[in-house]
């Protein structure tokens, strides 16, 4: 695909944005999450926010959205000051937030999803009939604006990941959003899916629209973005438009401090892994419609990735492996085993205890005697997993609520390598996390399997398997159908993760 | 964590404050003026050493029961099953008490305080079972529990269980009662004041040393803040769910400590009614800490109390306005200071 880095925003537009955030400040508590921060968003341009996670993206958005008031600072729309903005004043701009979490209505329809709220009504209209007819054409004249297809009557439940966000983004312009603002599109997508959600995009920018995306993902930025603004510290650093080239290492080396990106390191050379055994043995597991008989193995010492769309049963297969979910069948042969479970703030931590409770959290039994917990060797051994670890700040009381994302991140890890457990199997290593806590966790899990640990990783980005892994399985409907070399490239994996044979997408 | 209980402690303190702006209100509306109201409620509770017997007097179920409740809340579990379980409790103390005529006073009374626990351990058990096995809610269940205790204790004392002609039980042994603090407190003379007070201290403390001490205890209370990410470590979510609910019920059947074995000396239909669902109220104010739950319920004594001294000028039912008023005026300030204290965010909702 050609990267059309048109001229926008790159000081050719006199116009007045049509939304610009002037020295917004906004704190949680203790926490200053945006300070002194700028943006201009304006029509017609596809601008990228990047900045690693906690530099206040979402946050800085939120506000230009109206869902969060900040402290201090001024809005404007059009050249005019606003004052009481909220979310009300935003929708009646037309700037709309398409979040991380959806918004959707699981038990409604899309259909149901894309009107409500502006439900055109037919003539008697105290009785409140919705005119489903008229609904229907105008959604779909949406739809045929987005260039997508959805399937309007299926509940919402029903959809995947990627109609969903093409539901919400149709919600968006159903209600004439002008300026469209998403968080983190790409974090739940394929690459296949990723290049489509930014055809997508493309369309609505060319329509006079203006789309904001918020990402992590360097490459995203440069190959689609016009104009790309770059955040650290919850400050905005520098806003400029895209050229190609250059572009990604440079802004790489702004996101993490101006210092250039550190080298990825690469996978240290594993032992011949027949020499330490199978580890972990899965056989035939079943388990409803999510799971119809995955059989794998993992020796000793070796890193093993399970590609695939989310929603192809590695959820069941975590949740399986973790004792959350009963299988229904098949064989399950391990040692020792600890998971790192998807969502680290529901599942991995108890986020309004303390960092030192959560460290050992399930362990207490190591330090108790005669069910009496020995405080004194808890706050020993915390002690010792957070340097090891290098959990930051280095304080056993704060609660881990109050910790980045990858400091959060390392705690669950930190928990579960703390006894050398025989299989790790590790579910989205780095989601949500800056680069330079990725790097820290990545030299774990080669630690961990260097100490003879198996280790599964199941995740999204084909980035990070290719990296940690020296095999890569890929899933789909709940089934292992492919094993492929960590070379292997975008289009093959996206390929076997749709079911296709390589040659056949594009 | 001192930052929670600085803003846990204004949160009270405003609740404190409009309690009596409305106490102030209702008294005048009345008719009578606030202040010489306020000296009798004063006078009549902590003015004289009477007073102040009583307050501990009417302090000690509620403390047990705001122990049960607050226990439960550590859960995530609301026990709102307080009433019958002490019922329950209050009869099988009563009943047991009138046959231990042999034992000495060192052996009797914490065997009966333990029959007491048991039996209200036993009355949140149903409750419990539901909730770990079928996940039932329990604030369904146990209120439920309440009303089959009311039915079974009347059809028991009908059955022959009670004094011929009356609504009570035996009279207990005399070395099973617990002592009145005027025994060795001169100052308490005349009120009904006893050493179960101390015990219902003792329940507030232990609970508090339990919850922050002991393996069992701190995993209640992660369980009761997530309990998936408790089943991810395997934890037994169930059974400390169970444990919660049935420690609660026998922290509020020790509440016959105060009602059966240091005031009365039997049982009676009705005796202790109402602790139950005071509890609620003391654990709300109380706040988790043992220190506050003594404050709490003595709070609440004073104003059961203070509500006899006033009841000349104003209707003793006005405490229970004020008791009202405290909780929701407790409940609100909890948002209300948080909010404030994050620094007036107020925080939109998308359209």
């Amino acid at each position: 695909m050609t990267s059309p880095n048109a001229s926008a925003g790159d000081g050719g537009s006199t116009d007045p944005p049509a939304l610009r955030l002037v020295a917004i400040d906004k704190s949680y508590g203790a926490l200053r999450a945006v300070h002194d921060a700028e943006l201009e968003i304006r029509c017609g341009s596809l601008h990228a926010v990047v900045g690693e996670n906690g530099a206040g993206k979402s946050t800085l958005l939120k506000v230009g959205a109206g869902i969060v008031r900040p402290d201090a600072g001024q809005i404007w729309s059009f050249g005019v000051r606003e004052v009481a903005y909220d979310a009300r004043r935003a929708q009646a701009l037309g700037i709309a937030m398409v979040q991380q979490h959806f918004a959707l209505f699981e038990e409604l329809t899309a259909l149901e999803n894309i009107i409500i709220g502006h439900e055109p009504v037919r003539a008697w209209r105290a009785v409140g009939g919705i005119d489903v007819a008229m609904a229907t054409e105008r959604v779909l004249a949406v739809l045929q604006e987005l260039g997508v297809q959805l399937p309007l009557h299926a509940k919402v439940a029903t959809l995947g990941v990627g109609d969903k966000q093409r539901l919400e983004i149709a919600r968006a312009l159903y209600r004439d959003a002008r300026i469209i603002i998403l968080d983190e599109p790409t974090a739940v997508l394929t690459p296949l899916e990723a290049t489509a959600l930014y055809a997508t995009l493309r369309r609505l920018v060319g329509d006079g629209r203006g789309v904001v995306v918020v990402t992590h993902k360097l490459d995203e930025v440069e190959t689609h973005a016009d104009v790309v603004t770059v955040m650290r510290r919850g400050t905005t650093l520098a806003t400029r438009p895209v050229r190609h080239g250059e572009e990604v290492a440079r802004l790489g080396g702004e996101l993490v401090g101006g210092e250039p990106l550190p080298e990825l390191r690469p996978r240290p050379p594993l032992q011949a892994h027949e020499a330490g055994g199978v580890r972990l043995r899965i056989s035939e597991l079943t388990c409803g419609r999510g799971l119809r008989g995955v059989s794998l193995e993992v020796y000793a010492g070796e890193i093993v990735g399970i590609a695939g769309v989310l929603g192809n049963g590695q959820s069941e297969l975590i949740r399986i492996l973790g004792g959350l979910l009963e299988a229904d069948g098949g064989e399950l042969v391990t040692g020792t085993l600890e998971v790192v479970h998807e969502d680290r703030q529901t599942t991995g931590l108890v986020l309004d205890a303390s960092v030192e409770e959560n460290l050992v959290h399930g362990q207490l039994a190591r330090f108790s005697r005669w069910g009496l917990v020995d405080d004194a060797r808890v706050h020993a051994e915390a002690m010792a997993r957070i340097e090891r670890f290098d959990v930051r700040p280095r304080t056993p009381e704060t609660p881990a609520r109050a910790l980045s994302g990858g400091n959060q991140q390392k705690v669950v890890i930190a928990r579960a390598l703390a006894r050398d457990p025989a299989v790790l199997v590790i579910a989205h290593p780095t989601r949500g996390v800056d680069l330079v806590a990725a790097r820290s966790i990545h030299e774990q899990i080669f630690a961990a399997a260097a100490r003879g640990t198996a280790v599964l990783v199941i995740g999204a980005d084909l980035t990070e398997l290719r990296l940690l892994c020296g095999r890569i399985l890929v899933m789909l409907r709940g089934r292992i159908v492919a094993t492929l070399p960590p070379s292997a490239d975008d289009a093959t994996l996206g390929a076997a993760m749709l079911g296709r044979d390589a040659g056949a997408s594009n | 964590m001192t930052a929670r209980s600085r803003q846990g402690a204004l949160a009270v303190a405003s609740a404190l404050a409009v309690a009596w702006i409305v106490f102030a209100l209702m008294v005048w509306l009345f008719g009578e003026s606030p202040l010489v109201v306020g000296r009798l409620l004063f006078e009549g509770t902590w003015g004289t050493g009477y007073g102040a017997g009583q307050v501990l007097f009417k302090a000690t179920p509620l403390l047990c029961t705001g122990v049960a409740v607050d226990l439960a809340l550590r859960a995530g579990l609301f026990n709102i099953g307080g009433e019958g379980q002490l019922a329950v409790a209050s009869l099988a103390v009563a009943l047991v008490g009138a046959r231990v005529g042999g034992l000495p006073s060192w052996a009797a009374v914490p065997l009966l305080l333990l029959v007491g626990a048991v039996a209200g351990g036993a009355w949140a058990a149903p409750p419990a079972l539901l909730r770990a096995r079928f996940g039932a809610h329990e604030v369904i269940s146990t209120i439920m529990m309440n009303r089959v205790a009311d039915a079974l204790i009347g059809a028991a004392f009908g059955a022959g269980l009670a004094v011929a002609g009356s609504v009570r039980t035996e009279q207990v042994a005399e070395s099973a009662r617990i002592g009145r603090l005027d025994l060795v407190a001169h100052a308490f003379a005349g009120s009904a004041a006893s050493f179960a007070f101390l015990v219902a201290v003792a329940l507030a403390v232990a609970a508090r040393w339990f919850m922050r001490h002991t393996r069992v205890g701190r995993e209640v209370a992660l369980v009761g803040q997530n309990a998936e990410a408790c089943a991810a470590v395997h934890i037994p979510v169930r059974s400390r769910l169970a444990f919660a609910l049935v420690a609660s019920g026998a922290a509020a059947g020790l509440a016959s400590a105060g009602t059966v074995l240091g005031y009365k000396g039997y049982y009676e239909i009705g005796l202790g009614a109402g602790a139950g669902f005071g509890g609620i109220a003391v654990a709300l104010l109380g706040r988790s800490s043992a220190v506050g739950l003594v404050l709490a319920a003595l709070f609440f004594g004073t104003l059961q109390q203070g509500g006899l001294a006033i009841n000349a000028h104003v209707p003793r039912e006005a405490m229970d306005v004020l008791q009202g008023v405290m909780i929701l005026a407790v409940s609100l300030g909890d948002a209300g200071v948080r909010r404030a204290l994050a620094g007036r965010s107020a925080v939109g909702v998308t359209a």
